[in-house]
């Protein structure tokens, strides 16, 4: 230790080390101010959706998917589809409960409205009916007018029935979050912007209004199942269920029509219009085998007796691909 | 060629390294594909399963690279063998386990699956850079430990120890304990981005950075015999003030994910101090590439020595700093100009150091002397040209979708913000097969080397002198490669302009122009400098090995000119 190069690297190593530790005291108390619970910043075990699901559980289904790998949250993951930060706030809970069973299309008017008078769901918003509910979710009635019915890019996950709930629950804990104005608000509405606007794609098919289809009672045969396909396109049926007998998200419908089919609860049922009438107004109480109970939303409040009678003699007049 | 028998322990890291680099870049040429064309393999490869297993193959591949590296200098730097050298081997089995399980493991997040027991992910457990299950996590803490135990074991003494071995000793105990934060399911979205910065930043900017700058330093030293002294010096100096500045530069992490405001004053300031290392590093390598005026013996290793300093000041540092103000980062922030500064910085500063000490230590163990070194250049060059590429459409394209996305506040991918992107997710597709081209090029030539025969010496002497060494080629001098760095600076410091514009009422209110011109000025500006600045220090470097050829009145060695 007597060479005098030796002590003045010595030396040099200490202040370097005490600049070090000044640091790191700093990042220390910083760090600790971070997390102090008078900051309010929202925790997850807090918040609950629908009565019963947790945020937490979200946020592990949240990660079991990698969502971060296609999606940024709080602005960090992948840029291949939008931040999922404030998806919660701008589009509502019915919109996600829409959404999320089948990704791969994205939901119809329809679809939205059965979504919102679910009872869970009006527990949770306090909003019945869907004027309301697009002025407490602007995002929702954007994404209808423009992108209603069309296909997604994002591919059916086949969430299990209890992921979907969870999700939504974290996603109401980031928006509720302060995440200190990120991302920025914009200033002006894209969509009426002059220079975009002629490129934008605002058309979109999947605005009808289901309303007053109580006509088709009185039609023939042919004009059912007419109204019957109208129906299923408007509802979004299809984004969850094949015209053909292939899987989606749901049964295929093809060819099944007057076939036996195994149930989940291990007995068996013949598929006829009772059965489909029941499979659309209480979907759980007949779950086919392989498919989870819980999925599919019940129909019984929005459709009249005529309209799923025309749908039925869709699903009837659907022959073996 | 190699003094320690151990030192051939290397190479299979080595190799490792160049299947698993082959594969990344595959899966990354893939990844572009799938952003022209989301359908492309959904279903069967979901886009973030493949983004998954190319983000984890980077960091693995950078790992084994360093791994063999410093098990290659280890014994060099203490002057005998590896301790333990059957850890090292079964060091070896395990991460070729680990890599193959993680692959397979990262699958299951297409069917959701993430095994919780204990309530941990123990299969994968989905996010960002930390996708790997806590069964793979708690094998790559063991791996980091036989680590840090064959090093520290290795080194003498530590009264013995110079300012080389602390950075290596500090750096391979460092990896193990920042892994130790990333292995915790947290509940708080808030908190769980807090810790797994603590692993990735404080790894990429701490860590790594410190292996990084030892590395290079012992590999100038191998190369140009630059004194260990004024090496050790500029370690010294460089380790210290990446940590100085990287400790708090951390807060530039914690801006936006429901952290306290007053991060992004911390964030702000003192990662903007973050380039000084690499400003240092970077004329660290000028000093010693011309400290002794002797001819490259080893071309492809310095080229991508070079690659590695210039890249981490341009990527990481300049990229970088161009990002990191709460004013600037909250546009970038989330978008693909992210991707422009980690492609840049990640595999320009840590990949290129692998591929250089590859190119330096596989002919060394082989004991190969004199070999083809043209495909190695060739390679560099291509490698070179489709990274600043990548980062060059990532960033034009990242700049639109700021615009069209937060400033327009246009939220459909689908229609809105593809179509402003596509020419840029076409060129990604294009600049990222160049880089294929180079990489797979490079994984042959390094597999092959040696075993080859060497190309005749065909080349008339005519030929080899007829290169100018005036003009393009003329000896670099210090002033000129200050007027070089600063260019670079002032392209970065538009880009940043561009970024701040965007909080400009007159940009808010619907008009790019501002910012779009200072990203079509900035990017272009600061790849092209930096590719015409590597082409002019290599093109001095060639001229200098002819003058120095001539005077030794030798017999003439093709010099193939790096680019023509």
């Amino acid at each position: 230790m007597d060479d005098p190069q030796v002590r003045a690297e010595t030396r040099r190593r200490r202040i370097a080390l005490a600049g070090l530790g000044l640091m790191a005291i700093v990042f220390i108390i910083l760090s600790a101010f971070s997390f102090v619970s008078s900051r309010d910043q929202i925790t997850p075990d807090t918040v609950v959706y629908a009565g019963e699901h947790g945020a937490v559980d979200g946020k592990r289904v949240f990660q079991a998917y990698g969502c971060m790998g296609c999606h940024t949250i709080v602005g960090n993951g992948a840029y291949l589809g939008p931040d999922l930060t404030n998806t919660y706030e701008d589009a509502g809970p019915a919109y996600l409960a829409a959404f999320l069973p089948s990704a791969g299309q994205w939901p119809t008017e329809a679809a939205l409205r059965v979504q919102v008078q679910q009872p869970q769901q009006v527990a949770e918003t306090g909003i019945a009916d869907l004027a309301a509910y697009y002025e407490a979710f602007p995002g929702a009635k954007e994404r209808i007018e423009r992108r209603g019915g069309l296909t997604s890019y994002m591919p059916n996950l086949g969430f299990r029935p209890d992921e979907v709930p969870a999700l939504i629950a974290f996603l109401k804990y980031t928006s509720l979050m302060d995440t200190e104005g990120w991302p920025p608000v914009p200033k002006v509405d894209g969509l009426t912007f002059p220079q975009a606007a002629g490129a934008i794609n605002t058309a979109s098919d999947g605005t009808e209004d289901v309303a007053s289809t109580g006509a088709a009672g009185a039609e023939s045969a042919v004009d059912l199942v007419a109204t019957g396909e109208r129906l299923v396109t408007q509802l979004g049926c299809l984004a969850c269920h094949a015209t053909d007998s292939a899987r989606k998200v749901g049964p295929g419908w093809g060819g099944r029509y007057g076939t036996v089919t195994d149930l989940a609860d291990g007995g068996s049922a013949l598929i006829d219009d009772g059965y489909l009438m029941t499979a659309i107004t209480d979907p759980d109480a007949q779950v086919v085998a392989g498919y989870p109970a819980g999925t599919m939303p019940s129909y019984a409040t929005v459709l009249a007796e005529d309209d799923v009678n025309a749908i039925v003699a869709f699903i009837r007049s659907l022959e073996h691909p | 060629m190699i003094q320690y028998r151990t030192q051939r322990l290397s190479l299979r890291f080595f190799l490792l390294m160049l299947v698993l680099l082959l594969v990344q870049v595959v899966l990354g040429v893939v990844l572009s594909l799938q952003q022209t064309d989301p359908t492309l393999l959904s279903g069967i490869m979901n886009f973030n399963i493949t983004r998954s297993q190319h983000v984890n193959l980077g960091v693995l591949w950078i790992l084994s690279g360093f791994i063999g590296t410093i098990l290659f200098v280890g014994p060099i730097l203490s002057k005998r063998e590896l301790a333990a050298p059957w850890l090292v081997k079964f060091l070896f089995v395990a991460l070729t386990g680990i890599t193959i399980w993680n692959a397979v493991a990262i699958y299951f997040a297409q069917k959701g699956i993430a095994g919780w027991w204990l309530g941990q992910p123990w299969i994968q457990e989905g996010i960002e850079y930390l996708e790997a299950g806590r069964i793979a996590d708690v094998l790559i803490l063991v791996g980091f430990a036989i680590l840090a135990y064959v090093v520290i074991r290795t080194f003498p003494n530590v009264k013995e120890w110079n300012e080389i071995h602390w950075g290596l000793g500090i750096g391979v105990s460092a990896l193990a304990a920042m892994w130790i934060f990333g292995m915790f399911f947290i509940g708080r979205i808030d908190l769980q981005e807090y810790f797994r910065w603590f692993v990735v930043h404080y790894w990429v900017e701490g860590v790594w950075e410190v292996i990084h700058i030892s590395l290079i330093g012992i590999l100038l030293v191998l190369m140009f015999k630059a004194n260990v002294k004024a090496v050790g010096y500029a370690v010294f100096w460089g380790v210290t003030l990446v940590w100085l500045s990287g400790l708090l530069g951390n807060a530039h992490h914690y801006f936006w994910v429901g952290t306290p405001e007053f991060w992004q004053f911390w964030g702000s300031l003192f990662s903007a101090l973050e380039p000084l290392p690499l400003i240092l590093c970077f004329w660290h390598m000028y000093l010693d590439a011309h400290h002794d005026r002797k001819p490259l013996v080893n071309k492809p290793a310095f080229y991508f020595l070079l690659g590695s300093a210039v890249l981490e000041m341009v990527g990481a540092g300049i990229l970088g700093f161009t990002m990191t103000f709460a004013l600037t980062n909250v546009w970038s922030h989330g978008t693909w100009i992210t991707p422009s500064h980690a492609h840049l910085a990640m595999f320009g500063t840590f990949g290129m150091l692998g591929l250089g000490a590859a190119y330096w230590i596989v002919p060394a163990v082989r004991g190969i002397k004199r070999f083809d070194q043209r495909f190695g250049q060739l390679s560099f060059w291509l490698v070179f040209l489709g990274m600043l590429g990548i980062g060059f459409a990532f960033a034009i394209g990242g700049t639109i979708q700021v615009f069209i996305y937060r400033t327009l506040g246009l939220n459909w991918f689908g229609s809105d913000i593809y179509p402003s992107m596509m020419l840029y997710k076409v060129l990604l597709v294009l600049f990222g097969l160049v880089f294929l081209a180079g990489v797979a090029l490079l994984v042959f030539d390094l597999y092959t080397l040696g075993h080859r025969v060497r190309e005749p010496e065909a080349q008339s002497a005519a030929a080899a002198y007829a290169r100018p060494t005036s003009g393009w080629s003329r000896p670099l001098t210090g002033f000129e490669a200050g007027i070089w760095l600063l260019s670079m600076w002032v392209f970065g410091f538009v880009i940043t302009g561009g970024l701040l514009s965007f909080n400009l009422a007159r940009v808010q209110s619907g008009d790019p122009t501002l910012p779009y011109v200072a990203a079509a000025v900035g990017y272009p500006g600061l790849l092209l400098a930096t590719l015409l600045f590597v082409w002019r220090f290599l093109a001095s470097l060639e001229a200098r090995e002819q003058r120095s050829e001539a005077a030794m009145v030798r017999g003439p060695v093709p010099v193939p000119a790096p680019t023509d």
